[in-house]
């Protein structure tokens, strides 16, 4: 039953994908991105770089919903999210997934850059995807700090406050940073309009792209230490060492004939 | 190796596309930035500012009490973006609580002699001179101080700025004393301040 199932099942979709994969070659690209060889030992640990970007893409898919009803003014911001919790279906599930897995994705990216740090994964040639990783946390974090301020309420006014004191402290450029956060000289609904379109419009912008930087120096060099990499580098031991050996051979030869 | 370059380029070429490349980069960027960077040049170069120049009257000198300040709570009308003199935090609007002490907590020996009626000019500077006029955010990160009585002091904390009642420094991490409000004595004893800060600029504020 099950096997005639799997056959008529096969039967269907196999030429479906062929259509398709000869037209667009998309079955081979999604192998290609599904299917990467990790090293045996500490596998569970390469999967946090995936992780991130689930609760990255979370956070994408909630924020988007959550600015149906988010309203970014000084006098509506905080009934607004008010509105969410109390009225709108499912408004605690969004904004709870929003916020909480915001929160585990701080967590989860530190993880996964201490994985990178401490299995070396950011040496030679994958440089570059390193200091990506770093721009991409940086922006993550000024994320969570202009989400916070969005609430407008008394917490997330004062941490808000507290982050452009920080940014006054600036070398040369102090005061600039400043009134650049806040709008003008004061905090006011400028402020919160700043604050709503660095979170939800500048920040996710470039998060993009980076991101997408960041998967393809992955899938063009590899995990670092896949299995790939050491049965190569295992390879080129031997070749050595046989090379050597060879070498050394040769010499007993030459000795014994000289 | 990559190969950088398949078409060799000439000098005239060169110039040309170094010219014509500058100054269409120019007409793409300057506009955006500068609609962007808008309040900063108005704020830093222009020192134009969202508060208007104008005095507000806070209280009376006879209300500061000796040894600890008087808190007075100063609604400044605020014009930024579309609402001028708008709300601020839910129904509130920039309201800043101002702090009001005497140097060292002592009463002046004028306001002591119960003299009710208006003041001279030597008497209004020596009571401008013993007045603190303080904003209640540290000079550290902004946090609202708050004053101790038994302790005597004003603490943050936030991370712990300790100012005396003059609202000068005394440990922690804040760089500087309290940020003082300029400020001025009328003649029936009334005090005034506007927003604008003599020692430092405490943004945000």
């Amino acid at each position: 039953m099950i096997s005639r199932i799997k056959g008529w099942t096969l039967g269907v979709v196999q030429p479906i994908a062929d259509w398709t994969e000869e037209r667009t070659g998309v079955v081979t690209m999604l192998e290609h991105f599904l299917y990467e060889p990790v090293p045996k030992r500490g596998k569970w640990l390469y999967t946090l770089g995936s992780a991130t970007l689930f609760l990255i893409n979370l956070q994408f898919l909630t924020g988007i919903l959550l600015l149906f009803y988010y309203v970014p003014t000084t006098d509506n911001a905080w009934d607004s999210i008010y509105y969410i919790m109390t009225d709108v279906y499912f408004g605690p599930l969004i904004r709870g997934i929003h916020f909480w897995s915001a929160n585990i994705l701080m967590i989860v990216i530190g993880m996964h850059m201490l994985r990178t740090f401490f299995s070396g994964a950011y040496k030679a040639p994958r440089e570059i995807n390193w200091v990506i990783g770093v721009v991409l946390i940086m922006l993550v974090t000024i994320l969570a700090f202009t989400g916070y301020a969005l609430r407008w309420d008394q917490e997330g006014f004062w941490a808000w406050e507290v982050g452009i004191k920080i940014g006054s402290y600036t070398p040369f450029v102090g005061a600039y940073v400043a009134t650049f956060l806040l709008g003008g000289d004061t905090a006011g609904p400028a402020t919160l309009a700043r604050v709503f379109v660095i979170h939800v419009w500048l920040l996710p912008a470039a998060l993009a792209p980076l991101i997408g930087i960041h998967l393809y120096l992955l899938r063009k060099h590899g995990e670092f230490g896949s299995e790939f990499e050491y049965s190569k580098r295992l390879a080129e031991l031997r070749e050595r060492q046989q090379i050597e050996e060879y070498a050394l051979y040769e010499e007993g030869d030459e000795d014994s004939r000289g | 190796m990559a190969e950088l370059q398949k078409d060799p380029v000439t000098r005239g070429q060169f110039l040309f596309m170094g010219v014509v490349g500058s100054l269409v980069g120019a007409v793409m960027t300057i506009p955006p930035v500068v609609f962007v960077l808008n309040p900063t040049i108005k704020t830093n170069l222009l020192g134009q500012s969202d508060i208007p120049d104008d005095w507000l009257e806070l209280g009376s000198v006879f209300e500061i009490p000796s040894g600890e300040p008087k808190v007075y709570r100063v609604e400044f009308p605020q014009e930024q973006t579309y609402n001028g003199g708008g709300p601020l935090l839910g129904e509130d609007s920039m309201i800043q609580a101002v702090l009001v002490s005497w140097k060292e907590g002592e009463i002046p020996s004028i306001l002591e002699n119960g003299d009710q009626g208006s003041f001279s000019t030597s008497e209004i500077e020596e009571l401008t001179q013993d007045l603190n006029v303080m904003s209640n955010h540290c000079a550290h990160l902004g946090c609202p101080v708050r004053w101790f009585p038994d302790r005597g002091e004003f603490l943050c904390p936030c991370h712990g700025g300790i100012y005396t009642i003059n609202g000068g420094l005394i440990g922690g991490p804040p760089p500087q004393g309290l940020y003082k409000y300029a400020y001025e004595v009328r003649e029936d004893g009334a005090i005034y301040v506007k927003h604008e800060f003599t020692n430092g600029e405490p943004w945000v504020v």
